[in-house]
C-alpha cells in the first residue's frame, strides 16, 4: 500500500512540481532582471493584485471540479462591490462594519444559489446558465448604480492597505480562503462528493449522492468567493463601480487550468490553482516592469496558458500509456 | 481452383511473431506467436489482464508502440494507426462500444465509410439507413437506424458496435467480449452471424469469458496468461476442465451446493409495482438470507426493477413494505435509509469515479450508521475500508490505486465493497460478474453466498443463466416487464429458464 501510495504521490507531484518550479524560476528570473521587481513594495503589490483573482480561482476550482464552470463571477463581483461600498459610506458602528463586510459575501452566496439552483434542477449546462447570469448580473449592477461609489469610510479603505508582518491583508484573506477550501476538498465528505460528481455524475447518483445539493453548494461557494473578492477589491481601490470585474471570470479560469485542473471535472487541487493564479500574476507584473508592451504581454500570457495546459496533458498522456 | 490456391485461401491472414507490448515498463504481452487464418474462428481466452484485449488492440492499430513483427498475407506490416489496420482489412469490435452518442445508429455504423452521391459528394442518407438496417437485420435486430445512440441500452449499443465492425467488410474481424451485454437470443444471432462470416472466408478472432460460446463457435482456442501464450490447439483437443486449468494455472475448486435459505420472515414485499414502459404489476416477496434471481432477455425489465427499488427511476404505481412497514422510495437516499444498497450493471458509466482511488470510491458515502460528521476521520476510514475490502477479497495494496487502473474484477469488488460498507439488509446486484474473469467471478459468487448466509437479502439480476442457477433460491423470469414464471432454484434448469424468458410453448408447460 505504501509503495502504491508513493507512486501515486510521485505522479501527481511531477506535474505540480513542474508548476511550482516554473513559478520559482519566474520569480528568480524577474528578480535578477529587474531590481524594481524584487523590492518589498512591489512584491506586496503583486500579492495584493493576485489576491482578487486568486480568491475567484478558489471558487472557480469548486465549479470546475464538479464538471461545471462559473462565468458569472466577474459580474457578481461588481454587484457585491457596489453593495459593500454603499454600506461602507456610512458612519462606522459595529453593525455598519458587520454589514459592510458581511453583505457582499451574502450577495455573492445569493447570486451563486441562483446559478446553482438552475444548474442543479434544470438540464441547462453550467456554461449556458452562468453565461446568462454573467449578462444578467452585470445588467443588475448597472441598473442598481450607474455611477461609481466612492468616499468610503477610512476604516474600510485601510483594510485594503493593511499589512500584517510581511503580508498585506488581502493576501492573508486569499491564503486563508485557499487553506480552508483545500481542507474542505480533501478532508470532508462534501469535498469528496464534489470530486465524485465531477468525475462521474451518473455513478455519483447511483451511489446515492444527492448530486443536486452538491451542485447547489458548489455554486454558492463560487458566489461567496466572488463576494469576498469584491470586498478585497473595493477596499483596495476605495471605490466600486458597476463595470468592475469585467473579464475576471476568464482570468480565474486561466489560473485554474494552468494549475492543472481538468475542465471535464474530477481532477484538480486548490493549491495548484493558487500556484496558477500566482504564476499569471507574477508574469503580468514582471512583464510590466520589464517594459514589455501591453499587447506583447497579452500574446505571451495567452501562449503560456495554452503551453502550460498542453504540457500538463502531455505528461498525463505519458502517464496513462 | 487449384490445390495451391485453396491452400493460400485457407492460409494465414495475419501472423504475429514474438509480439510484445509494455505499459510504462510493465509487460502486457510477451513474445506472442500466433497465426490467424482465413475461414477460421480463433477464440482467445484467459483471465482479465491476461492480455487478450491488448493483443486485439495492437492488431487494430491502437497500440502502435508494440515490439515484434506482424505479417499480413506474408508481408511484414507496421500497424501504426487504426487507419493502417483498416486499410489492411482488420476491424475490431471493442468490448466498450466506441460510438458517437449524439449520432444516429446508421451514422455510427457508416462512420468513416459514409456513402456519398456522385455529384457534390453529399451524404446519401437513404443508402446509409438501408445498409445499417440490413446489417442489423443480419444480427436479428430490428433497431431503428435513425435512433440516437445516446438513448440505447448497453445491449443495443453492443449490436451497433458489432454492425459497425461488419460494415467494414474486413478480412480479419476481432470481437472483444461481444456478448457481454447481449441477451441469450441476441447471442444466438451473433453466433450465427460469425459462422456465416467464417463460411465466407473471413478470419475471426473471438475473445470471450463465456466458455459455452467459445466451445460452440471456435475452430481453434488459444489461452493467454499474464501476457504470454500458454497454449493454442484445435477445439477438439480441449475440454472445459483443461481450458480452465490452462487459464488460471490451477484447478478450480468444485462448486459446493449451498444450504437452502430457511423460512425467515419476509424483508421486502412488493405489491403491484409498476413503471410505465419498464415493468407492470409486480408482486413478490424476499426473505432475509434469500437470494432471489431476476432472469429474462435484455429489455425484459430486470435492471428497471432494481433501479426503481433503489430510487433511481422510482416506481409510479404499487407499494412496498420493508420489514412489514410501508416504505416509499423516491430517491437513492430513501433506499439507503431503509438499508438497501445497489451495485449497478455498468461499472464505467454508473459505478466508478475513475480519478479517485479504490479507497475513496468505497468510502464515497461513509459507513452507514456512523455519526454523520462533515470531516472525514482518515484513520477510521482506512480501517473501515480495509475491513470491507478484505471481506470482498480486494487485495489491500490496491486501496490507494486509482480505480481506473484496476482490472474489471477488482473494480467490481470495489463496487461490492462500497455497497457492503452501508451494511445493507437488502442488496441489489445488477449483472455483478459482467465481463470479469473466471477466477474473480467465482470469488464474487462466493461472497454473494456468504452475504446471504449472514442474513442479507439479495436480489440478483443476471443475463447468465448458470450464474442464476448456481446462486439463487428462487428465480423470477421476466418478459416484457412482467413476471411470467417463478422457479425454485433447485428445480430450474437452463432450458426451462430460457424457454420461459423467450415465451416458447415449453414455458407455458412449466408455469
Amino acid at each position: 500500500m505504501i509503495r502504491a501510495c508513493a507512486a501515486r504521490a510521485r505522479r501527481a507531484d511531477t506535474r505540480a512540481l513542474g508548476l511550482y518550479a516554473a513559478l520559482a524560476l519566474l520569480v528568480l528570473g524577474f528578480s535578477l532582471a529587474s531590481p524594481a521587481f524584487r523590492s518589498a513594495e512591489n512584491l506586496s503589490l503583486v500579492l495584493r493584485q493576485v489576491s482578487v483573482n486568486g480568491i475567484l480561482a478558489v471558487g472557480m476550482t469548486f465549479a470546475v471540479l464538479s464538471a461545471g464552470i462559473d462565468l458569472s463571477v466577474g459580474s457578481l463581483l461588481a454587484v457585491a462591490g457596489l453593495v459593500s461600498a454603499l454600506l461602507a459610506q456610512r458612519e462606522p458602528g459595529a453593525l455598519g462594519i458587520a454589514l459592510a463586510l458581511g453583505a457582499p459575501c451574502a450577495v455573492g452566496v445569493l447570486g451563486g444559489l441562483v446559478n446553482g439552483g438552475i444548474v442543479a434542477y434544470t438540464r441547462v449546462s453550467p456554461l449556458i446558465v452562468t453565461l446568462g447570469t454573467l449578462t444578467a448580473y452585470r445588467g443588475f449592477a448597472v441598473w442598481f448604480r450607474v455611477n461609481p461609489v466612492y468616499e468610503l469610510q477610512p476604516w474600510y479603505r485601510e483594510l485594503g492597505r493593511l499589512e500584517l508582518g510581511p503580508l498585506p491583508l488581502p493576501a492573508l484573506v486569499f491564503f486563508g480562503c485557499a487553506a480552508l477550501a483545500s481542507l474542505v476538498l480533501s478532508r470532508t465528505r462534501f469535498g469528496r462528493h464534489v470530486y465524485a460528481v465531477g468525475g462521474n455524475e451518473a455513478a455519483a447518483r447511483a451511489a446515492g449522492i444527492d448530486v443536486a445539493r452538491v451542485k447547489l453548494a458548489v455554486y454558492a461557494i463560487s458566489g461567496f468567493c466572488a463576494g469576498l473578492a469584491a470586498l478585497v477589491l473595493t477596499a483596495r481601490l476605495g471605490a466600486a463601480q458597476s463595470v468592475a470585474g469585467q473579464g475576471f471570470e476568464l482570468q480565474a479560469i486561466a489560473a485554474v487550468v494552468v494549475g492543472g485542473a481538468s475542465l471535464f471535472g474530477g481532477r484538480g487541487r486548490i493549491r495548484d490553482s493558487v500556484a496558477g493564479a500566482l504564476l499569471i500574476g507574477v508574469l503580468f507584473n514582471g512583464l510590466v516592469l520589464l517594459d514589455v508592451p501591453s499587447p506583447v504581454q497579452q500574446m505571451l500570457i495567452g501562449a503560456i496558458i495554452v503551453g502550460a495546459v498542453w504540457m500538463d496533458a502531455a505528461l498525463r498522456g505519458r502517464d496513462d500509456r | 481452383m487449384t490445390a495451391r490456391e485453396v491452400a493460400s485461401e485457407r492460409g494465414a491472414i495475419a501472423e504475429l511473431v514474438r509480439l510484445g507490448k509494455s505499459f510504462r515498463g510493465i509487460p502486457a504481452l510477451r513474445d506472442v506467436d500466433l497465426a490467424l487464418r482465413a475461414g477460421e474462428v480463433h477464440a482467445w481466452v484467459g483471465e482479465n489482464g491476461a492480455g487478450k484485449s491488448t493483443l486485439a488492440r495492437v492488431l487494430a492499430g491502437l497500440h502502435p508502440d508494440y515490439s515484434g513483427e506482424i505479417r499480413i498475407a506474408g508481408r511484414p506490416v507496421r500497424l501504426a494507426s487504426p487507419a493502417v489496420a483498416t486499410a489492411r482489412g482488420i476491424a475490431l469490435v471493442q468490448q466498450e462500444p466506441q460510438l458517437v452518442p449524439e449520432l444516429s445508429v446508421c451514422e455510427n455504423i457508416c462512420l468513416g465509410r459514409e456513402p456519398r452521391s456522385r455529384v457534390l459528394r453529399l451524404l446519401e442518407r437513404g443508402v446509409m439507413r438501408r445498409r445499417a438496417a440490413a446489417l442489423l437485420a443480419g444480427l436479428g435486430s430490428a433497431l431503428d437506424p435513425d435512433a440516437r445512440v445516446a438513448g440505447l441500452a448497453p445491449g443495443a449499443r453492443q449490436l451497433v458496435e458489432i454492425a459497425k465492425g461488419l460494415a467494414a467488410e474486413p478480412r480479419l474481424l476481432l470481437f472483444d467480449e461481444p456478448s457481454a451485454s447481449l441477451s441469450q437470443r441476441e447471442v444466438a444471432d451473433l453466433l450465427a452471424r460469425v459462422r456465416a462470416l467464417r463460411a465466407r472466408g473471413t478470419g475471426v478472432v473471438y475473445v470471450s469469458h463465456r466458455l459455452d460460446e467459445v466451445f460452440a463457435l471456435a475452430d481453434r482456442i488459444s489461452v493467454l496468461r499474464d501476457g504470454a501464450l500458454v497454449a493454442s490447439a484445435p477445439r477438439g483437443d480441449w475440454d472445459e476442465a483443461s481450458l480452465l486449468h490452462a487459464m488460471v494455472g490451477r484447478a478450480l475448486a468444485p462448486r459446493r451446493d449451498r444450504a437452502r435459505a430457511g423460512p425467515a420472515a419476509p424483508l421486502l414485499r412488493v405489491s403491484g409495482l409498476g413503471r410505465r414502459g419498464a415493468f407492470e404489476d409486480l408482486h413478490f416477496e424476499l426473505r432475509r438470507g434469500e437470494i432471489l434471481g431476476l432472469a429474462g432477455l435484455a429489455g425484459a425489465g430486470r435492471s428497471s426493477i432494481l433501479r426503481s427499488l433503489f430510487g433511481l427511476a422510482p416506481a409510479e404505481r404499487g407499494s412496498l413494505a420493508i420489514d412489514g412497514a410501508p416504505a416509499r422510495i423516491a430517491r437513492p437516499g430513501d433506499a439507503l435509509r431503509h438499508g438497501i444498497s445497489f451495485v449497478p450493471e455498468d461499472r464505467q458509466r454508473e459505478g466508478l469515479i475513475p480519478e479517485l482511488s479504490a479507497r475513496e470510491n468505497i468510502a464515497l458515502l461513509g459507513r452507514a450508521g456512523a455519526p454523520r460528521r462533515a470531516w472525514i476521520d482518515a484513520p477510521r476510514e482506512r480501517a473501515e475500508v480495509a475491513a470491507v475490502a478484505a471481506r470482498v477479497g480486494l487485495p489491500p495494496e490496491l486501496g490507494e490505486r486509482q480505480v481506473r487502473r484496476l482490472s474489471g474484477g477488482n473494480q467490481q469488488k470495489v463496487l461490492l465493497a462500497r455497497a457492503l460498507l452501508q451494511q445493507p439488509r437488502l442488496i441489489l446486484l445488477d449483472e455483478p460478474t459482467h465481463a470479469i474473469d473466471v477466477a474473480a467471478k467465482a470469488e464474487i459468487h462466493a461472497r454473494i453466498l456468504e452475504l446471504a448466509a449472514a442474513g442479507t437479502a439479495v436480489l440478483l439480476a443476471s443475463s447468465e443463466l448458470p450464474e442464476l442457477l448456481a446462486l439463487c433460491d428462487r428465480i423470477l423470469v421476466l418478459r416484457a416487464g412482467g413476471v411470467v414464471a417463478e422457479l425454485a432454484g433447485d428445480r430450474a434448469d437452463e432450458r426451462a429458464l430460457l424457454a420461459a424468458a423467450s415465451g416458447s410453448a415449453l414455458a407455458r408447460a412449466a408455469s
